[in-house]
């Protein structure tokens, strides 16, 4: 317990952070929530329509749906390279001898590199009309017929905006995870060697529950950023060819800047945070329930 | 504590009658396009979606600094954002923000005939008129300037022609001739994958290119009425001149006309393909001139390069020498701003832009002034530019900048998946059909 003078010292020393965050944070969703129940085109008076822009977004909008089911595919491969992709990478470098800084800069240099360059980069990448990399490789190792226009067949398109932005923080949470695994007692390893566990027995017993808390703050930190995804797939195909790379918060974006319908614009956001809000508490509760087990 | 709180009062009265006197000398009033008062030199500035290096800012730049040394303290500031879509969005912030500039340019889209009904804009065809200059612009300018209504609010600074680009000898390679109709497009198209050729180069990636492929039957089959009518939902895509262009444009797709992947090609992807001669045609304006018609095109095609104009059909409403016309994005002058300075800065520049930009070798708006063919031009610039003299009256307008932002944006979408084959003609047709049911309302009530 801290002493009553330096408690409120600690106190003020919050108030300026916490009124910054309110300010950038907390008002514009409150905001978001008061507009979404007008329709407004930005220049026009304001008309408050009570829930019709929800009703409208859950019932009436196909674009919308599709964005969301959109939304939640590139989740699932960005988590998978992102998560998965990190823990291999890590799991591996706790096993390297030598060259691990070499290696952990090398993962890490995505991370880095500006957006736009790397929107740039990948629509190079997967080019066809010059080929690029990607169809180059496949036609060298003899799958020529994988051949294709990546981002403009509708089948392909998904999977190869959220492979960029998968690719990219790999890196980031590979150094959190591996961070989290130096840090396993050896003791504890070695004690479980002796006993004649396997290596797999070892990972799943004493090292991942151990980094379990890690592993919570990562998920959440991935899974959040996954659903704010914006910038690579609007810059490679702005969300098309139709609505197949069109991910709600591209959609939402379009609809107050192109279409200037900022009420409803507001009524996908107020979306987006509700369901960043129930992703968060779905994996906590997953995990403590796993954990609890 | 009730001495602070009342001097907080007055302190905030105060500034609010300061910040409306800054408005004091500003006209309001559209139709008053000469203010009186004194000229009092500022820094004013114009939001633009124009090239960064190019004719229209540099010539701007210099008439504001020929104009700022008899008016010291006066200054343009040019705030560009070619990006197009990237524009749009920055304007309607500003607008919706209530921060236009003195001046910003605008297509004659629904959202700038929103803004001119609020008053926001100087009615430019009485400007025009009041500075006597209104009768120097070519009728074409003016008109892909103006509302549905026939009122003018924007300014044009260029004058473009689009033309079908084509290469002689690839299409001498296929066994084909410059098509005569619309109709023969697809055919030409196999024909010259048969060969090995793409047969037509296109930026996908901006969208409005291929949106300009969807209004050439409209505009052959029913004249320049039918997408006026279509954005409002008074017409259709079910219509006959609707459901021919829908047809056209899945044969297009399925004679793949386009280069393979062309939805994730840019600007100048497609430009090099035609520069390069691996693509027969490409569809662009004349400002491409100086790339197309000059020793700066690569001398392996340039003796073969051509252009033909849009193409006629059938019984088509429209003459073989009316087609894509226009005359670039317009500036228009803020309502609001609008004062004796903004006013006579503007006397001074519009008077003197049309030589200055006829020099650079482009088409002025204006017909008072000849273009300068540049030492290093192929014969084939000064025909583009002639061309601009035989016009006729109707002119295909672009539907990007007619159509309501959501439908506008739904149709480039659905566009696409139409051309590669993703939808069927009927798909596309029930889903811009309703798509327009619901949002044309909103923006032409």
């Amino acid at each position: 317990m801290l002493p009553n003078r330096s408690r409120t010292s600690v106190l003020v020393f919050l108030l300026p952070p916490l009124l910054l965050y309110c300010a950038a944070v907390l008002f514009p969703i409150l905001q978001s929530l008061f507009l979404s129940f007008f329709s407004w085109n930005g220049i026009s008076d304001m008309e408050f329509i009570g829930l019709d822009n929800y009703v409208r977004m859950l019932t009436a909008d196909d674009i919308f749906w599709r964005s969301f089911f959109n939304a939640l595919l590139y989740l699932a491969i960005c988590l998978v390279l992102q998560l998965g992709g990190a823990l291999v990478v890590a799991s591996l470098l706790t096993s390297l001898r030598r060259g691990r800084e070499l290696i952990k800069t090398l993962y890490l240099l995505p991370a880095v590199i500006s957006t736009v360059a790397i929107a740039f980069l990948f629509v190079r990448i997967y080019s066809i009309d010059p080929v690029g990399l990607l169809n180059q490789l496949l036609h060298w190792i003899g799958l020529g017929t994988f051949e294709r226009a990546w981002l403009s067949d509708v089948n392909t398109v998904l999977a190869a905006v959220s492979a960029p932005e998968g690719w990219r923080f790999t890196g980031l949470y590979m150094l959190i995870i591996y961070a989290a695994l130096i840090a396993v007692p050896k003791e504890l390893e070695e004690a479980a060697v002796l006993d004649g566990a396997s290596k797999w027995t070892l990972f799943t017993k004493i090292r991942f529950p151990y980094i379990r808390p890690v592993w919570i703050t990562t998920t959440i930190m991935a899974t959040t950023y996954g659903l704010r995804g914006f910038d690579i797939p609007y810059l490679m195909t702005n969300g098309g060819p139709g609505q197949s790379s069109e991910l709600l918060t591209t959609y939402m974006y379009k609809t107050a800047f192109t279409s200037t319908d900022f009420g409803y614009a507001s009524t996908i956001s107020v979306f987006i945070v509700i369901e960043c809000l129930v992703a968060v508490g779905l994996i906590l509760f997953m995990l403590k329930r796993k954990a609890d087990s | 504590m009730k001495k602070l709180i009342r001097a907080a009062a007055v302190a905030a009265a105060a500034a609010l009658a300061l910040s409306a006197c800054g408005g004091v000398g500003a006209s309001s009033d559209p139709a008053n396009v000469s203010p009186t008062g004194e000229i009092k030199p500022r820094e004013i500035s114009w939001l633009l979606s124009r090239p960064a290096d190019g004719a229209v800012i540099n010539i701007m730049k210099k008439l504001a600094d020929d104009y700022a040394k008899d008016h010291p303290g006066f200054a343009l500031n040019l705030i560009t954002t070619p990006d197009r879509p990237s524009y749009i969005q920055k304007l309607e912030t500003l607008a919706a923000a209530n921060k236009l500039p003195e001046l910003f340019d605008t297509d004659a889209t629904p959202f700038a005939q929103h803004l001119a009904k609020q008053g926001k804009m100087v009615d430019a065809e009485k400007l025009l008129k009041t500075l006597d200059i209104y009768d120097d612009y070519r009728p074409g300018a003016l008109d892909y300037q103006r509302f549905d209504d026939g009122s003018l609010y924007m300014i044009p600074f260029q004058f473009e022609l689009e033309y079908f680009w084509y290469n002689k000898a690839l299409l001498q390679k296929a066994g084909v001739t410059v098509p005569k109709s619309l109709d023969d497009i697809p055919a030409m198209c196999t024909a010259l994958r048969s060969a090995g050729i793409t047969p037509i180069a296109i930026d996908g990636q901006d969208q409005w290119p291929l949106e300009r492929y969807v209004a050439y039957q409209p505009f052959r089959a029913a004249g320049p009425e039918f997408v006026q009518k279509l954005k409002k939902g008074e017409a259709a895509f079910t219509d006959p001149a609707g459901q021919k262009t829908v047809e056209w444009m899945a044969a297009l797709g399925k004679a793949k006309c386009f280069q393979d992947g062309f939805s994730a090609q840019g600007y100048s992807d497609a430009q090099n393909q035609f520069t390069s001669g691996q693509a027969a045609m490409y569809n662009i304006g004349t400002w491409e001139l100086p790339s197309l018609a000059t020793d700066k095109l690569n001398s392996a095609v340039r003796d073969d390069v051509d252009f033909f104009t849009l193409p006629t059909t059938a019984g088509s409403a429209t003459a073989a020498n009316e087609f894509v016309s226009p005359s670039g994005i317009g500036m228009a002058v803020n309502a609001k701003t609008y004062d004796p300075l903004v006013s006579d800065f503007l006397k001074f520049a519009l008077a003197k832009y049309p030589a200055e930009y006829a020099a650079t070798g482009a088409l002025s708006p204006t017909t008072n002034v000849q273009t300068t063919v540049p030492a290093n031009a192929t014969p084939l610039y000064k025909k583009a530019l002639d061309t601009a003299d035989t016009l006729g009256a109707k002119q295909a307008m672009p539907w990007d900048t007619q159509l309501d932002p959501t439908t506008n944006g739904r149709l480039q979408q659905e566009l696409v998946l139409l051309v590669q084959g993703n939808i069927t003609p009927e798909q596309f047709t029930s889903t811009m059909d309703s798509t327009i049911k619901q949002n044309a309302p909103k923006f032409f009530k």
